[in-house]
C-alpha cells in the first residue's frame, strides 16, 4: 500500500469534514441559530411565499438605497 | 347550551354570548368580541388567512382594544433611550412582543411588520419574544409600527438589550464557535488515533505513522490555538495577578504535550500526544461553555420584568389629571392608581381604600387591605379600587427599581466559593512544572545531553497532567448530577455540589417553601344543606386565593360541576362577593361581609373564614390556612442532624411566621422581612463565614436568592426565582432539599477520593517519569487504568440509598 492512498483518503475526508465546519461557523457567525425554537419550528413555515416575502424585503433595501443615492445626487444647498 | 370556539382566538365561549357572521362560502363564523372579529377581518383582507391553519388547536388572548399612549413612541426622550441610528439614517429598536403564544404568532407578527411599508427588517425570536426592527423614519413612524402589531391582537414594548443582553449574545456566539471547532478537531483525530493505537500494538512502519501524526497536528493546532484561546487569556490573568488556576494547568498541560508531540513527529521517535492535546480542550471548554448559557437565560427574565413595568403614571395637579413619564414624578406629585395597575413609585395612601397584591413583595398571596395614611410599595398591584396617593420617593430610589438594579448587580457578582478542585490542581500544576524544570535542569547538567533532557522533562509533564486529575473532579460531579436529577432535582452546574457540600448554614422562605403558598381549607361546618353548586358557580367567579382554595376544595369532593350563569355579580373589596342565580340571592365572603348584611357571626379562630349565605341565611363556614407541606418537619430534622443552622426569612407578620416555625421545628425566626432585607441577611451571614443556601420560590426571593452561595428554587416558582437559582427541585418536596444536601455530601467525598488517588498515581509515576524510565507503553497503560480507577469510584455514587 502506498503512502499516498493514505494521504488522499485522510485529506479529502477532513476537508469534507471541514466544509461542514466552516458552513456551521458561517451560521453562527450571521445568527442564524440564535433562537433554537426557530431553527425547529420555522421550518413548517418554509415555502414559496416565505421565499417571496424575502425577496420582498432585499426589494425594500434596494429602494432605499437608491433613493438616498438619488437624494445625494440632486442634492442643492439652499442659498 | 353549546360551547363554540371563537374563529380567531380559539377560546370557547356559549353559543348565546358570541357575534356570528355569515361568510361567503356558506359557512359561520363566530367570535367572542369584537376585537377578534377586527382581526379575523384584518387578515384575511390582507391575505393572511393561513395564519389559521398554522396556528391548530392553540388558543390565543382575545384582542382587546389598547389604550391611547401612541403619541409616547414618538416623542424625543423615548427616541434617545431606545432607539438606535444606523450610520445610513435608518433607525432600530428592540421590543418585547406580548401575547405570543405559538410559532404561527411570531410567524404573522413577522409577515404583518414585512408588508408594512418603511420597515426594512423585522426578526422576532421564538424562544424570548424579543423583536428587532429596522425601519426608515422618513417612512414611518414608531407609533404606527407600534399600532401595526396592536391592530392584530399582540402588545409591544421596548427594552434596552444595551448593556447585559448584547454582552451575553456575544460571548455565547464565540464560545459556539470555539466548541465547534474543537469538537470538530477531536472527532477526526478520535478516528485517526484508533489506526494510531492499532499499529501501536500490532506494528507499524514509520512512514504511514508520519502521515497520521502530520493530519493529527494539522487538526490540533487549530483546537489549541482557536478554541482553547480562551485558557491561555485565563491563565494570562492568572499570572498577571499572581494565582495559578485551572487555566494555567489546562493551558501549560496542553500546551506541553503539544510541543513534545511536534518533537516526536519531527524526529520520528517517540508517540504524539495530540488526542490528549484536543480532548482536554474541548471536554473543559463544553463545562464552561454551559456556565455562559445558564447567565444568559437570567437576563432574558430580567428584561421581562423591566419591560412590563408601566413608564407613566397618571399624576393629579390642581383637579387635571395627565400622563407623566415615571422620571419626571417629583416628591408630592399625587397619583392616581386605577384597578390592575402597577405601582411604579412608593408613596402614602391619601384618598380611597383598596386591596393590593403584594405577593411580589412579602410572597403572601393575600391582598392587602390598605387605608389613608399606609404605605403603598412598587412592585405591588392595585386590584378593586381607584385610589390616590402621594408619591414620597422618586422612581429611581423606590423599590422595585431597587430590588432590579441589585438584581442585575448579583447575577453578575456571585460570590462562589473556590473550588477544591481548582485549588488541588493550582498548586498541583505550580509542583509539576517546577518539578518539569528541575528534571530538565538535572538532566540536562548531569547528561549533559540537551534532547534527552527535553523529552524526559516534558515527559513528566505529559504523564502527570492530564487524565486521572482532569477527570477526578468531572467524572465524580457528572454521576453526581444525574443521580440528583432522579431524584428530581435539577443542578445546574457540576460546581455547585461541591459548594452545597461545604454548605453549613440554611435559609427557608415561609411562603410557598415551607409551605404551600395557597390558602386550602382545612375544616368545613354546614349549618344547612344546600347546593353546592351555587357555591361553586360563586367562587368561579373570583380569582381571590380564598375563593381559589375554596373551588379546589369543591373540586375535590365532587368531580364536575355544571356551570351555572350567574347575574349581578359583584365584588366587594376586602369582603367578598356576591351575585344573583335566578331569584336566589347568593353572598359568600368574611365576617365583615355578613355583619354588613345583617348576619352575627362571632367565631374566633386564627384561620381565615369564609361564609356562604343564601338569601341572607348563612349555610356554610369555611376555615382556610395555608397549609405546611408534607414532610416537611422531618426534612429539617434531619438537615439539623447534618449539622447545619436552619433559619427562616420571611415577608410575612411575626405570628403565622412562628406558627408554621414552630410545627416544623425552626428556632431562628425572622418576619417582617422586604427583599433586600433577606439579601442582606444572607450577606451578614456570609460574612460570618458560612457558606449559605436559600430556598425559596418567589420574586420577593430572588436578591437573596442570587446572593446566596446556593440558591435552591422550587419549580412552580416565579421565572426569576428559577433563573437566579443554581438548584431546582421540581417536585417542590422539603424532603428534597435534605436528598440535595446528602448526594452533594456523597459526591463531594467521591471527588475527595479520586483528588488524592490521582495525587497518589503522580506520586508514584512522576519520580519514575523524573528518573527517565517511562517508555511511551507505561505511559499509555497507567494513563488507562488510572483513568479506569476514577470513573469506577465515581460510579459507587449511584449506590447512594434512596
Amino acid at each position: 500500500m502506498s503512502e499516498n492512498i493514505i494521504i488522499v483518503m485522510i485529506g479529502i475526508s477532513t476537508l469534507l469534514g471541514a466544509t461542514g465546519l466552516a458552513a456551521l461557523l458561517w451560521g453562527v457567525k450571521t445568527g442564524q441559530f440564535d433562537d433554537k425554537s426557530k431553527f425547529i419550528d420555522a421550518a413548517r413555515f418554509d415555502n414559496e411565499e416565505e421565499l417571496r416575502d424575502a425577496a420582498m424585503m432585499e426589494e425594500k433595501k434596494k429602494a432605499r438605497k437608491q433613493k438616498q443615492q438619488d437624494k445625494k445626487k440632486n442634492y442643492m444647498p439652499a442659498d | 347550551m353549546a360551547q363554540i370556539a371563537c374563529t380567531h382566538c380559539n377560546l370557547k365561549f356559549d353559543e348565546s354570548v358570541m357575534i356570528t357572521e355569515e361568510a361567503p362560502h356558506g359557512e359561520t363564523h363566530y367570535f367572542c368580541c369584537k376585537g377578534c372579529q377586527g382581526v379575523y377581518h384584518l387578515l384575511e383582507s390582507e391575505g393572511l388567512g393561513t395564519f389559521y391553519d398554522k396556528l391548530g388547536d392553540t388558543t390565543l388572548q382575545p384582542a382587546t382594544p389598547h389604550s391611547d399612549d401612541l403619541e409616547k413612541f414618538d416623542l424625543e426622550g423615548f427616541k434617545n433611550k431606545y432607539i438606535k441610528i444606523h450610520d445610513d439614517g435608518l433607525y432600530e429598536i428592540n421590543l418585547i412582543i406580548e401575547g405570543i403564544h405559538c410559532s404561527a404568532c411570531v410567524w404573522l407578527n413577522e409577515k404583518v411588520l414585512h408588508k408594512t411599508e418603511g420597515v426594512i427588517e423585522a426578526s422576532i425570536n421564538y424562544s424570548t419574544n424579543k423583536a428587532k426592527v429596522v425601519w426608515d423614519p422618513e417612512e414611518i413612524a414608531l407609533s404606527k409600527i407600534i399600532e401595526t402589531i396592536r391592530s392584530i391582537g399582540y402588545n409591544a414594548y421596548p427594552y434596552d438589550p444595551a448593556l447585559q443582553e448584547e454582552r451575553a449574545v456575544k460571548t455565547r456566539k464565540e464560545y459556539y464557535s470555539r466548541i465547534l471547532v474543537a469538537i470538530f478537531g477531536s472527532m477526526n483525530i478520535m478516528w485517526i488515533a484508533i489506526a494510531h493505537y492499532a499499529g501501536y500494538f500490532g506494528g507499524m512502519e514509520q512512514r504511514f505513522k508520519n502521515i497520521l501524526n502530520v493530519a493529527e497536528f494539522i487538526l490540533a493546532t487549530p483546537v489549541l490555538f482557536y478554541s482553547g484561546w480562551v485558557f491561555f487569556r485565563g491563565a494570562y490573568y492568572g499570572y498577571k495577578n499572581k494565582i495559578v488556576n485551572m487555566d494555567t494547568l489546562v493551558a501549560s498541560g496542553a500546551l506541553s504535550a503539544y510541543l513534545y508531540s511536534i518533537y516526536a513527529m519531527l524526529t520520528q521517535q517517540g508517540e504524539v500526544y495530540f488526542d490528549s492535546v484536543t480532548m482536554i480542550i474541548t471536554f473543559v471548554l463544553v463545562g464552561k461553555y454551559l456556565e455562559v448559557l445558564s447567565k444568559k437565560h437570567a437576563v432574558d427574565t430580567l428584561d421581562a420584568i423591566m419591560g412590563s413595568t408601566p413608564t407613566e403614571v397618571t399624576v393629579v395637579k390642581d383637579k387635571t389629571k395627565a400622563l407623566v413619564s415615571v422620571e419626571n414624578v417629583q416628591l408630592g406629585d399625587i397619583i392616581e392608581l386605577k384597578p390592575g395597575e402597577k405601582v411604579v413609585i412608593d408613596g402614602l395612601l391619601t384618598h380611597g381604600e383598596g386591596s393590593f397584591d403584594e405577593s411580589s413583595l412579602t410572597g403572601e398571596s393575600e391582598p392587602v387591605l390598605k387605608h389613608p395614611g399606609d404605605t403603598i410599595l412598587s412592585g405591588s398591584i392595585c386590584l378593586d379600587s381607584v385610589v390616590r396617593y402621594e408619591a414620597t420617593k422618586e422612581a429611581s430610589d423606590s423599590l422595585l427599581h431597587t430590588i432590579v438594579n441589585l438584581l442585575e448587580e448579583s447575577i453578575t457578582k456571585k460570590p462562589r466559593i473556590e473550588q477544591l478542585a481548582d485549588r488541588v490542581s493550582g498548586y498541583f500544576s505550580t509542583v509539576i512544572l517546577l518539578i518539569a524544570l528541575l528534571t530538565f535542569g538535572g538532566w540536562w547538567l548531569f547528561s549533559s545531553s540537551f534532547e534527552q533532557a527535553l523529552i524526559i522533562g516534558i515527559s513528566v509533564i505529559v504523564i502527570a497532567c492530564p487524565c486521572a486529575l482532569g477527570l477526578a473532579t468531572p467524572m465524580a460531579t457528572l454521576v453526581g448530577i444525574s443521580v440528583a436529577a432522579k431524584h428530581n432535582i435539577l443542578f445546574k452546574e457540576a460546581g455547585f455540589l461541591e459548594t452545597m457540600a461545604k454548605s453549613d448554614f440554611l435559609a427557608l422562605d415561609k411562603t410557598g417553601t415551607i409551605t404551600e403558598g395557597r390558602p386550602s381549607v382545612v375544616h368545613e361546618e354546614t349549618y344547612k344543606t344546600y347546593d353546592k353548586h351555587l357555591l361553586y358557580a360563586l367562587v368561579s367567579t373570583s380569582t381571590h386565593p380564598v375563593a381559589e382554595g375554596i373551588r379546589r376544595y369543591l373540586e375535590k369532593e365532587e368531580a364536575s360541576f355544571t356551570p351555572l350563569t350567574l347575574e349581578k355579580i359583584k365584588t366587594i373589596q376586602a369582603k367578598g362577593i356576591e351575585a344573583q342565580y335566578g331569584d336566589t340571592h347568593l353572598a359568600g365572603g368574611n365576617a365583615l361581609m355578613m355583619e354588613a348584611m345583617g348576619i352575627s357571626c362571632d367565631d374566633s379562630t386564627e384561620h381565615t373564614l369564609f361564609y356562604f349565605a343564601i338569601d341572607g341565611r348563612k349555610v356554610a363556614r369555611f376555615e382556610l390556612s395555608d397549609t405546611i407541606r408534607e414532610g416537611a418537619k422531618e426534612a429539617i430534622a434531619q438537615i439539623r442532624q447534618m449539622g447545619v443552622r436552619v433559619v427562616m426569612l420571611t415577608g410575612d407578620h411575626e405570628t403565622s411566621a412562628n406558627r408554621v416555625a414552630q410545627a416544623v421545628g425552626i428556632d431562628e425566626v425572622n418576619a417582617h422581612l422586604l427583599p433586600q432585607d433577606k439579601a442582606r441577611f444572607i450577606e451578614e451571614a456570609q460574612e460570618a463565614g458560612h457558606i449559605t443556601v436559600m430556598a425559596g420560590d418567589g420574586i420577593n426571593d430572588a436578591v437573596a436568592l442570587a446572593q446566596s452561595n446556593i440558591a435552591i428554587a422550587m419549580g412552580s416558582g416565579a421565572d426569576v426565582a428559577i433563573s437566579v437559582s443554581d438548584v431546582v427541585l421540581m417536585d417542590e418536596q422539603p424532603q428534597s432539599i435534605y436528598d440535595a444536601y446528602r448526594i452533594s455530601k456523597r459526591t463531594y467525598r467521591a471527588v475527595k477520593e479520586n483528588l488524592s488517588f490521582s495525587l497518589l498515581y503522580n506520586t508514584v509515576a512522576v519520580p519514575l517519569a523524573m528518573a527517565g524510565f517511562v517508555t511511551p507503553l507505561v505511559a499509555a497503560l497507567s494513563m488507562s487504568l488510572s483513568s479506569l480507577i476514577v470513573v469506577g469510584n465515581s460510579m459507587r455514587i449511584r449506590m447512594l440509598k434512596k
